[in-house]
């Protein structure tokens, strides 16, 4: 039990990624925070009938009041904020197209939720953290920001975005003892996501490890940072990816 | 304890960065075996003497004879080889000097020991490793590859060398489902080491994380690199330095 009443928030913690990090800190003995611009509802039954504690709520990581409230009710509820994962994401809707045909407002929205929403949850959790000098911030990146895959340059640029967003709140918060660092996930064909299968079988081939990869291949990173395993690690790129980017 | 009964190899096992791996692996239930030019019997003592299972061997890693017989033997006492740290290195007595005086016996010694001996240790555990199915191999390279360390030409090289290797690598086992990944330790000051204070007062200053390295701050990122929580993790390089560098 790792994270034996460890305060964790999970922002998009009601997509299948999300819920797979909140079931592992659950199973470790956190709390967990799911805030979620859809609903986190399910995930927290999840974690309820396993007797774990968890709690949802509506929150969009781009609004700073609506980011501030989330963490001071996670706050209230758990007694502060040890891990934050920023894992909510504009990505399953986006638009898809050529860059010189991509609308200022979906660009905008992009950077909105995926970079900006990232900062102002870090801005929101880093006083509780810094209070009691110690805590572990992980920021999902993609690893299309490291292939540069094409028809969606708002999504993989807020990815790369995230990468030296990382770096610099590693060295801001170096002294209050808070580590920073992101996660790459490669192509995650999370349970019931529909694919196109030949360019899956593509993917797989290109990969060390040839098999499609799924929401749990992230998980024990994710809590390998979050933990005092990784206490003088910050600032890092973890790519999960099978082996297919080498960083 | 989650490499109950695990066979591991740490070589350079008798040195302090290696015993702290080795210490950190036989409290969660590992047998260790700790290969080394000089003598890692007191590592091994220490472990037993805590009711661990560990042995300890001559082994020179840039001899492909010495490294065989010591990988088998491993195999023979402990039933396979599930992990191999590659921690031996020509480091502690380099000869320092700038590039262009440095000698070609000093430069092939440091490649002999750090880049062809993790390669022979690779290359005898593999059998073992791809018979079971599972492995993990773990190359110790240096924040010195990233910085470029000065006046150890052949060190930094190596180092350097150690990182595209484990990529190599990770592509030619990833089908036998072993992983094989790079840490890259920034400068540590191990228990008792003499270093020059203002030098290290610099590396310090450098880090986001403002303090001295020591060598259990690298135990962690080992051990989750030896365990199925990186499973699908191959081919990286994690760097552990308090935030003195950013890689990729």
């Amino acid at each position: 039990m790792r994270f034996e009443n460890k305060s964790v928030i999970i922002t998009g913690g009601g997509g299948k990624i999300g819920k797979a990090y909140a079931m592992a800190f659950a199973q470790e003995g956190a709390k967990v925070s799911l805030p979620d611009a859809a609903s986190a509802d399910l995930v927290v039954k999840a974690i309820k009938d396993m007797g774990g504690t968890a709690i949802s709520m509506n929150c969009d990581v781009s609004n700073e009041k609506s980011v501030k409230t989330m963490v001071d009710e996670t706050v209230k509820q758990f007694g502060t904020i040890d891990v934050l994962i920023n894992n909510a994401a504009y990505f399953m809707t986006v638009w898809k197209g050529p860059f010189w045909e991509m609308t200022v407002e979906e660009f905008d929205k992009a950077m909105a939720v995926n970079v900006r929403g990232s900062w102002l949850c870090a801005k929101a959790a880093v006083p509780y953290m810094q209070k009691q000098k110690k805590g572990k911030i992980i920021n999902i990146s993609s690893n299309v920001a490291l292939t540069g895959n094409p028809n969606y340059i708002h999504y993989v640029t807020s990815k790369g975005a995230l990468i030296a967003m990382t770096r610099a709140m590693a060295r801001e918060l170096g002294d209050y003892n808070i580590c920073v660092n992101t996660v790459s996930p490669g192509f995650v064909v999370t349970e019931g996501r529909q694919v196109d299968p030949a360019y899956e079988k593509v993917r797989a081939q290109q990969r060390s490890i040839k098999r499609s990869q799924v929401e749990t291949d992230l998980v024990g990173t994710v809590l390998f940072l979050s933990s005092p395993a990784s206490d003088f690690m910050t600032g890092q790129l973890l790519n999960v990816d099978g082996g297919f980017h080498f960083v | 304890m989650r490499f109950q009964d695990k066979s591991v190899i740490i070589t350079g096992g008798g040195g302090k960065i290696g015993k702290a791996y080795a210490l950190g692996f036989a409290k969660e239930g590992a047998k260790v075996a700790l290969p080394d030019i000089a003598s890692a019997d007191p590592v091994a003592k220490a472990i037993r003497d805590m009711g661990g299972t560990a042995i300890s061997m001559a082994c020179d890693v840039a001899d492909e004879k010495s490294v065989k017989s010591m990988v088998d033997e491993v195999a023979k006492q402990f039933g396979g080889v599930d992990v191999l740290v590659n921690n031996a290195a020509y480091f502690m007595n380099v000869k320092k000097s700038p590039f262009w005086e440095m000698e070609v016996d000093e430069f092939d010694k440091a490649m002999a020991v750090n880049v062809r001996g993790s390669w022979l240790c690779a290359k005898a555990s593999f059998p073992y490793m791809k018979k079971q199915g599972k492995g993990k191999i773990i190359n110790i390279s240096s924040g010195t590859a990233l910085n470029g360390g000065q006046n150890y030409i052949h060190y930094v090289t190596s180092k350097g060398a150690l990182i595209a290797m484990t990529r190599a690598m990770a592509r030619e086992v990833g089908d036998y489902n072993i992983c094989v990944n790079t840490v890259c330790p920034g400068f540590v000051v191990t228990e008792g080491r003499q270093v020059d204070p203002a030098f290290s007062a610099n590396r310090v200053a450098n880090r986001a994380l403002k303090r001295v390295q020591v060598e259990n701050d690298l135990v962690g990122t080992v051990l989750f690199l030896a365990s199925p929580e990186s499973d699908f993790m191959t081919g990286q390089l994690l760097n552990v330095d308090g935030g003195a560098h950013f890689v990729g």
